[in-house]
């Protein structure tokens, strides 16, 4: 597989670490907004982040300069119709994300790949927008935040996903520096469900708003476990609004299965407003 | 099981059922007893067995050797026999069945079963995922490996302990359990 001409869709924080990343694997890389001014906050950002780079020396300038010409800011209808992969991250909304996979089937040449990082949506719900033909090179590649640091890619394969696709795409991130994991269209995919009890089962074991025990419960999952954050903090970091709707997206995909059930402090804390760092309140106070 | 004795102290190591602890516990009326206690709920132990000073959890601890340990009252010779002994000991006030790290880990183990029973992925690219996806030190099938038996005793014990259905073990790491 070659993969030469890339289109990310979605000039937000994953689409622009996503764009990045590919530029970085000295793809072409065209990135699509419909802000321009998020597309002019995107290229900063990420031409900042290659100078600090060679500052680092990390890279090196002429690498940096070739990648800076690969990289390009445009509108849907300015990309080239023949790229051989396109990205789609946008808004987690399902009808949107569908609307714009119906104009990507049209625009796009046959050969082109339509791929989606979504980290709730089915790919097989969302391959429903795209025509017969193109089924089969759709499929769902979740990365992780941030995308130029995180190793792992999700390969998800759909239904009507070309087997022979998924494993090209898999030896392909294999061979540049990804760690690639092939998952079933099921909903979490495979972080997003084994991680739920990460952050489950130490508020079964706090179970009350008691920030010592939970200190501890941090401390213990840190020194004993050797995780590099303990689950409360982390949940302050994601944003405890966000961590309660993924548990909950989770838990009505499986038919409300126990497994995955939500705990009363996570909506307790969401009910208060208690986001985490993003508003200074969660289960930590950060004054 | 393995006993270690000096002084007027036993320390209890290794996996046993709850009625071989206990009965540890019974025939050694006479000593300061620390036992290992992975897979059960200190508290209900700590009330029938006023010489149990204190417990800990190294059935799931790895080369690193660092284990929980709680404890009724502080021992100096305890903790200091534990380090002796090659142990990082790391102390909790907090009693809870299955400790904190036992008891979160089985959970992540026992869900990633049930995703490997459902085909999600391949157990390589379970382990994979989590250990770059979200930065755990191992895969939930690399801290498995040779513990299934300990997850699942401590699954059947929460299980009993909460009646919540959360905790019914896999078939995959049931049928991995060796007796």
């Amino acid at each position: 597989m070659n993969l030469q001409r890339i289109v990310i869709i979605g000039a937000g924080t994953m689409g622009s670490g996503i764009a990045q990343w590919f530029a970085q694997q000295m793809c072409s890389v065209e990135l699509v907004d419909n802000s321009e001014e998020q597309l002019k906050k995107a290229l900063t950002g990420i031409h900042s982040s290659w100078d600090k780079l060679v500052e680092k020396q990390k890279l090196t300038s002429a690498q940096v300069d070739q990648m800076k010409k690969l990289f390009e800011i445009k509108t849907l209808d300015q990309v080239s119709k023949d790229s051989d992969l396109v990205i789609e991250a946008i808004i987690e909304n399902l009808e949107i994300k569908k609307d714009l996979f119906k104009k990507l089937d049209t625009y796009f040449s046959p050969h082109t790949i339509i791929a989606s990082n979504t980290s709730s949506f089915p790919i097989s719900e969302m391959a429903q927008a795209v025509s017969p033909e193109r089924k089969p090179r759709f499929i769902g590649l979740h990365f992780f935040n941030p995308a130029t640091i995180m190793k792992l890619v999700e390969v998800i394969k759909g239904e009507e996903t070309d087997s022979k696709l998924c494993e090209d795409l898999y030896q392909w991130f294999d061979s540049k520096d990804k760690k690639p994991a092939l998952s079933k269209d099921s909903p979490g995919f495979i972080v997003n469900r084994v991680a739920r009890n990460f952050y489950g089962e130490p508020l079964r074991i706090v179970e009350t708003d008691d920030e010592i025990k939970m200190k501890e419960v941090d401390r213990i999952l840190k020194e004993v476990g050797g995780f590099k954050m303990g689950p409360f903090e982390l949940m302050d970091l994601i944003g405890i609004d966000i961590n309660y709707s993924v548990t909950c997206s989770v838990w009505e995909a499986y038919n409300k299965e126990p497994r995955f059930a939500p705990h009363a402090l996570q909506k307790q804390m969401v009910e208060e407003k208690r986001f985490g760092r993003k508003n200074k309140r969660g289960f930590y106070k950060y004054d | 099981m393995t006993n270690v004795t000096f002084d007027n102290i036993l320390i209890n190591f290794g996996f046993g059922t709850k009625a071989e602890k206990k009965e540890i516990l019974k025939s050694n009326s006479g000593k300061e007893i620390y036992m290992d206690l992975t897979c059960y709920d200190p508290a209900e132990f700590y009330a029938d067995h006023p010489n149990l000073k204190g417990s800990f959890a190294a059935l799931f601890c790895d080369e690193e050797k660092k284990i929980e340990v709680h404890l009724n009252a502080k021992s100096d010779a305890f903790i200091n026999k534990l380090i002796e002994l090659g142990f990082k000991p790391v102390e909790t006030t907090i009693i809870s069945c299955g400790f904190i790290f036992p008891r979160t880990i089985v959970q992540i183990i026992n869900e990633a079963h049930f995703a490997l029973e459902e085909q999600v992925a391949s157990r390589k690219d379970i382990d994979r995922a989590m250990k770059f996806g979200v930065n755990y030190p191992k895969g939930p099938f690399e801290w498995a490996l040779g513990r299934e038996l300990y997850v699942v005793t401590l699954l059947n014990e929460l299980l009993q302990k909460t009646k919540d259905a959360r905790y019914l073990p896999s078939k995959l790491i049931l049928a991995g359990r060796k007796p």
